[in-house]
């Protein structure tokens, strides 16, 4: 009916769908070849060599922020010089899901003996709050959200305690995993990213539960 | 246009844009913050050596929701209580707990509890509140308490004796007097153990066993086994479906008032067509058996004889049976009268032992005691009264007139938790420990058949550094009032202690951390048997329907709101009502054919007016509801009584005239009311608007014979 | 390359083997529930006890009415009984002759269940212990979960419920799971916390989760017992017991019982999603 113009090339369609699907093909075989080589081929946490015997040690690392605290404490005096093992303090974290801050009837236990309340300002303050009954406010460093569940025993278990290549003694390299070396720092500090994904590469070198509800509560 | 924007700059602008958002600050709530120095931690001082942050700690107490006195375990980690469940060792409770203990929590954890002693309205500190209180007391100063046992108790009548010999009025709403009054005249023994779990037949005229009736979850428990295989028949008769009805087999509506004719009736049949004995009754019993014939019965209730003789069947072929009945002495007494035509005294009722140190048993409140309150007060025998666990400026019938009552008596002293009805109209508030805080002893209310009597202790510090808790309270006013044998004690703690070491013979720690761990302490009992029947005097009440244009109210409990204690929890009024599915709001019960008499439909607002007041309210039409009867549950209503209660739904309470049992001197909970149409319409809120299943298979039912075909799948 | 075909591969191998004998052979546990209609009275404790437990908000009676509350279980009430009514009709139009039925209602936890596929961000998923798990930081609100359940047991936080606590009634929450925030699904878990406790429990006494060692909370409250819990690939629990002598079984849609009058059913079984609620007819004298 129209005038004369120029018959236009029918689209071509099947070719369009099939050259859209090899396309789509490669993509995906593409993609899986990428996750394949990042996935099966060496990780990269194993750089550091073994510290906790028959465990992939994380070597994510971490710059924290210098955290005030109520009460000036060195983990460095404490744990590094005095080598005084981080389950003494810590002791929660082999039966609970947290580690905790030690309690003060544990710093008076040695305090009220050595480097008392005369000798040193910060453990008169120490004092003067155990004597008045007031506890100490924490600010929290190693903080996980509300909607994460961990448990400091689980780990400690795995790690430390039915692993029969590991001594209590040096419970301080398990704990160094996810906190750090503690023995260079005063009061703590954030060592490692402790996000979902440090976590989450660790259970994957190690074996842990990949279940989200084993740690989204 | 000036700048046309390419696609790949746009792109990278969003990439760009998004992760700086996500590096720049994260505004996140502090629950889901990982940043250092966000939270804090608050480390322990001292704490024992089985305190582990993270693990929660588990303390043995008592519920104090109602007065049943199941034991509880309470849980509660760094210090703060966060769940309960029921103690697995004490036999009343035996591991479980009704919904209201659980919201025992919001009880304690409650924003509008009082935190400080007040004085017309106005905080002040205790000594103030002490030095005023011994400053206007006048005369012997009374108590008014609710149903209250163990130690407490025991210091209570130390006080009222040491300070002028005044009285005690234990006050509840919901109570069994009308059965304990029966029990009483024909056992001699007025709280008998009850076996349900025995019987296979359970009828109940009026009372609520499962639902609020002297200790639900120890019957509930009970049921449950009751139902297990053989399994056991439930018959309810009663004027408004109660939680017992909705669980019946047959259920059978009674105009309110004749349960008693209908009980009356079943023993007729008994007598005349399955020959079953009358001659061991009481005197009068037979008299009143043979006066009631079917017709009679049903011009009283509209119960027809098919109905009797289908009651009296169920009775005769499922036997051992078990009566109960309450609302009034005469319905509790035709009950006991079938209890002992059928044989059940011995078999599924069985004598209660004697608490052998008796002054810890359980002082039963009733609503008799209010009115003698009242009585009281308004002939200025009353110059002080103190005033705890009881709330009678709300339950109180409105004929009583109580308000007028309680502003004769001069000095009126509140020890609540909450501010209220009752604490608005005292002069001064002082302010109380929640059961999670404070230490006591309680008798379960069923009787400490086996001696067990249930100890309360702290799960946690004190929420509000000063309240007190009852014990102590007392125990400061009995000292002061100068009463020997007290001064030793520091505490309430202090006595408690040592009157429990006394029952158990030892004065050591460790004998002492079983009882709390134990969360009761065994008191030794004496046995008794049931003493012959007396002579039974009653007077069946002629209930007739109602005149045109008039309706018989009742005023129904329900487990849950209770008596309207439990308003200002909001889990509480949340929980949709068993029978209505109804939630935060009052609603009037009617049977359809009256509704349509009336030209109502469902959500019409009605007033009820009465001779003491008037109420206004929706109407929630069902069949579980006699035809002469609109049925309102008591619990809401309340003027003052926190933020999740005031001004929610209406009191039913005020409507009653204040009419008592003849015998008991309880009052009777129905009277005659005109229901009125406003005109307004609002949908009610429930859980669901539908109650049929249209065919789907949801809540299916077999009959017991396909159950009993094929016992062993119980 | 090998591992795209072969999860293709391993995943069909795993659904059809899943299929037979409704077997569900990689779980760990399969959790599932029975409720005795006949000893439910109705009285609402397990519903109470699941606030308590859960953290769930109140929402009051306008969000209520508008089908916003947060009941992970909720007893339904029907006063008909149409199977009753076959033998003798004594349910006539005037008088209410029978008391009413209970039904309690809560997340079903379907083997099969239709919420989870189409979740966009795959924030609800199956466990290796069979119950259907929500991750509630997941969660972007989509709503097409609680779209596809036919049991509508899903419940959507409309709203940030911060003011159903007024302090000090937050220091009630249980730390041992999340307070959801506005735009986030919930629903029962089971008490997956207590599951948790549980595991950790018998881990530290160096031995296996048994029977009774986890109770949920409406379970444990239960005044008449009738709410029973359990797993039920362990052959000794008093759940597996229970479906075996009601003849139940997992994986099919239409029950071929030997004994069909056993009381033994799940709800909408028809649909084909598989549920782990057990419930136990009701029963009445006639």
């Amino acid at each position: 009916m129209s005038p004369d113009r120029p018959k236009r090339r029918p689209f071509p369609w099947i070719r369009s769908i099939m050259a859209a699907g090899v396309v789509g093909a490669l993509i995906v075989l593409g993609g899986q070849l990428l996750e394949q080589e990042r996935v099966g081929g060496e990780s990269p946490v194993t750089e550091a060599g073994p510290r906790v015997p028959g465990a992939v040690f994380p070597t994510d690392t971490f710059v924290g922020k210098d955290v005030p605290q109520p009460i000036n404490y060195s983990h460095k005096l404490h744990a590094g010089d005095l080598g005084i093992n981080c389950l003494y303090c810590h002791t929660y974290a082999r039966r609970s899901k947290v580690a905790g801050i030690p309690p003060t009837s544990k710093c008076m236990g040695c305090h009220t003996i050595v480097a008392t309340a005369d000798e040193k300002p910060e453990i008169e303050k120490l004092t003067l709050m155990w004597e008045s009954g007031q506890s100490p406010a924490w600010n929290k460093v190693n903080d996980m959200p509300d909607f994460v569940h961990f448990s400091h025993e689980r780990h400690l278990q795995k790690f430390l305690f039915d692993n029969p290549d590991m001594n209590i003694e040096d419970s301080r390299e398990v704990c160094a995993m996810c906190h750090g070396d503690m023995v260079e720092v005063g009061v703590a500090k954030k060592m490692r990213p402790l996000t979902m994904g440090f976590c989450n590469t660790c259970h994957e070198n190690n074996d842990g539960p990949a279940d989200c509800t084993r740690c989204h509560k | 246009m000036a700048t046309k924007i390419d696609r790949r700059s746009f792109l990278k602008v969003l990439g760009l844009g998004g992760a700086g958002a996500a590096l720049a600050g994260c505004d996140m709530p502090s629950y889901a913050t990982m940043e250092e120095g966000e939270e804090q931690v608050f480390s322990y001082l001292a704490p024992e050596e089985y305190v582990v942050p993270g693990i929660g700690v588990w303390y043995a107490s008592t519920c104090l929701q109602c007065s049943a006195g199941c034991g509880v375990h309470g849980r509660v980690r760094e210090g703060r209580a966060l769940k309960l469940e029921g103690n697995p060792d004490t036999a009343v409770n035996k591991g479980k707990l009704c919904q209201m203990g659980q919201a025992a929590l919001q009880t304690h954890y409650n924003p509008d509890r009082i935190t400080s002693p007040r004085i017309g309205g106005k905080n002040v500190t205790w000594p103030e509140a002490l030095a005023f209180i011994k400053e206007k007391v006048t005369g012997a100063p009374v108590w008014m308490t609710g149903s209250i046992s163990g130690h407490q108790a025991v210091l209570l009548d130390a006080h009222l004796n040491a300070s002028g010999g005044g009285a005690h009025y234990a006050v509840e709403t919901i109570n069994a007097q009308a059965w304990q009054a029966a029990c009483a005249d024909t056992l001699g023994d007025a709280q008998p153990n009850l076996h349900i779990d025995k019987a296979l037949c359970v009828l109940s005229f009026g009372a609520d066993v499962l639902g609020t009736w002297v200790s639900p979850v120890k019957f509930m428990a009970d049921y449950g086994k009751f139902r297990a295989a053989p399994r056991g028949v439930l018959t309810v008769v009663e004027p408004a479906m109660t939680l017992s009805g909705a669980n019946a087999d047959h259920w059978v509506a009674a105009r309110p008032g004749s349960e008693a004719a209908v009980a009356l009736g079943v023993a007729q049949v008994l007598a005349s067509e399955y020959s079953v004995s009358t001659s061991a009754l009481p005197s009068g019993a037979a008299d009143a058996i043979v006066a009631m014939t079917p017709e009679r019965v049903n011009a009283l209730s509209g119960v027809d004889a098919k109905t009797l003789s289908k009651i009296a069947e169920t009775l005769m072929s499922n036997s051992p049976s078990l009566v109960i009945g309450d609302g009034s002495y005469e319905t509790a007494a035709a009950a006991m009268i079938l209890n002992l035509m059928l044989g059940n005294v011995g078999a599924t009722i069985t004598p209660s032992a004697e608490l052998v140190p008796a002054d810890l048993g359980v002082r039963s409140g009733s609503t008799k005691a209010l009115a003698d309150f009242a009585a009281d007060a308004q002939a200025g025998r009353i110059g002080t009264a103190f005033i705890t666990g009881t709330n009678p400026a709300f339950t109180a019938p409105g004929g009583l007139k109580i308000e007028d009552a309680l502003s004769k008596i001069g000095l009126k002293v509140a020890v609540a938790m909450f501010e209220d009805e009752t604490t608005q109209l005292c002069d001064v508030v002082l302010p109380l420990a929640s059961s999670l805080e404070d230490w006591g002893s309680h008798v379960p209310a069923t009787g400490a058949g086996r001696g067990e009597i249930h100890v309360q202790q702290p799960l946690m510090e004190k929420l509000h550094p000063e309240v007190l808790g009852l014990g102590d309270i007392l125990l400061g006013l009995t000292q002061d009032a100068g009463a020997d044998g007290l001064e030793d004690f520091e505490d309430y703690y202090g006595y408690l202690r040592t009157a429990i070491s006394a029952m158990i013979g030892a004065d050591f720690e460790p004998e002492w951390q079983a009882v709390l761990q134990a969360g009761k302490v065994q008191a030794p009992t004496a046995d008794r048997s049931f003493t012959a029947n007396g002579a039974l005097n009653f007077n069946v009440p002629e209930t007739k329907a109602p005149p045109a244009g008039r309706l018989s109210l009742i005023t129904t409990a329900r487990q849950g709101l209770f008596d309207g204690r439990h308003a200002n929890l909001p889990w509480l009024q949340e929980a949709p009502d068993q029978i209505s599915k109804a939630v935060w709001d009052s609603w009037a019960e009617i049977h359809p054919t009256t509704a349509a008499g009336l030209g109502l439909k469902d959500g019409d607002y009605v007033t009820i007016t009465s001779d003491s007041g008037a109420i206004t309210t929706r109407v929630f039409l069902y069949k579980g509801v006699h035809p002469d009867a609109i049925a309102v549950p008591m619990g809401r209503g309340h003027t003052h009584y926190g933020r999740y209660a005031t001004g929610i739904g209406v009191n039913p309470l005020n409507l009653l005239d204040g009419t008592a049992d003849g015998r008991t001197g309880e009052f009777l909970n129905t009277t005659s009311v005109r229901v009125q149409a406003t005109g307004d319409n609002r949908h009610l809120v429930r859980l669901m608007d539908v109650d049929q299943q249209y065919g789907r298979k949801l809540a299916a039912t077999i009959s017991a014979d396909q159950l009993r075909r094929n016992q062993g799948g119980a | 390359m090998p591992s795209l075909l072969g999860n293709i591969f391993k995943g069909w191998a795993d659904y059809s083997k899943g299929n037979e004998e409704g077997g569900h052979h990689d779980y760990e546990h399969m959790y599932a529930l029975a409720i005795d209609l006949d000893l439910c009275t109705g009285c609402n404790a397990c519903s109470t006890a699941c606030y308590a437990e859960n953290n769930l908000a109140t929402v009051g009676e306008d969000k209520f009415g508008a089908r916003q509350a947060m009941h992970w279980l909720r007893v339904e009430r029907y006063f008909d009984e149409p199977d009753m009514d076959k033998i003798e009709e004594t349910n006539d139009t005037d008088t209410q002759s029978r008391g009413a039925s209970f039904l309690p209602m809560m997340c079903q936890h379907c083997n099969a269940a239709p919420c989870e596929p189409v979740c966009p961000v795959g924030a609800t998923y199956h466990t290796v212990d069979g119950l259907n798990a929500q991750v509630y930081n997941r969660c972007i609100g989509s709503r097409y979960c609680a779209n596809n359940c036919p049991f509508r047991v899903r419940y959507f936080n409309f709203y940030d419920n911060a003011d159903s606590w007024p302090a000090p009634m937050d220091q009630q929450l249980n730390p041992d799971l999340s307070v959801r925030s506005k735009g986030v699904m919930e629903k029962c878990s089971m008490c997956l916390q207590r599951t948790r406790a549980a595991r950790d429990t018998a881990k530290r006494e160096g031995r296996e989760l048994q029977d009774g060692d986890i109770q949920t909370a409406c379970q444990q409250t239960c005044p008449t017992s009738a709410i029973m819990f359990g797993d039920l690939l362990d052959e000794t629990s008093a759940i597996s017991k229970i479906w075996k002598r009601h003849q139940v079984k997992l994986g099919v849609y239409k029950q071929d019982k030997e004994n069909p009058e056993l009381r033994g059913y799940r709800i909408f079984e028809e649909l084909n999603v598989d549920t782990k609620v057990l419930y136990l007819e009701r029963v009445r004298e006639v």
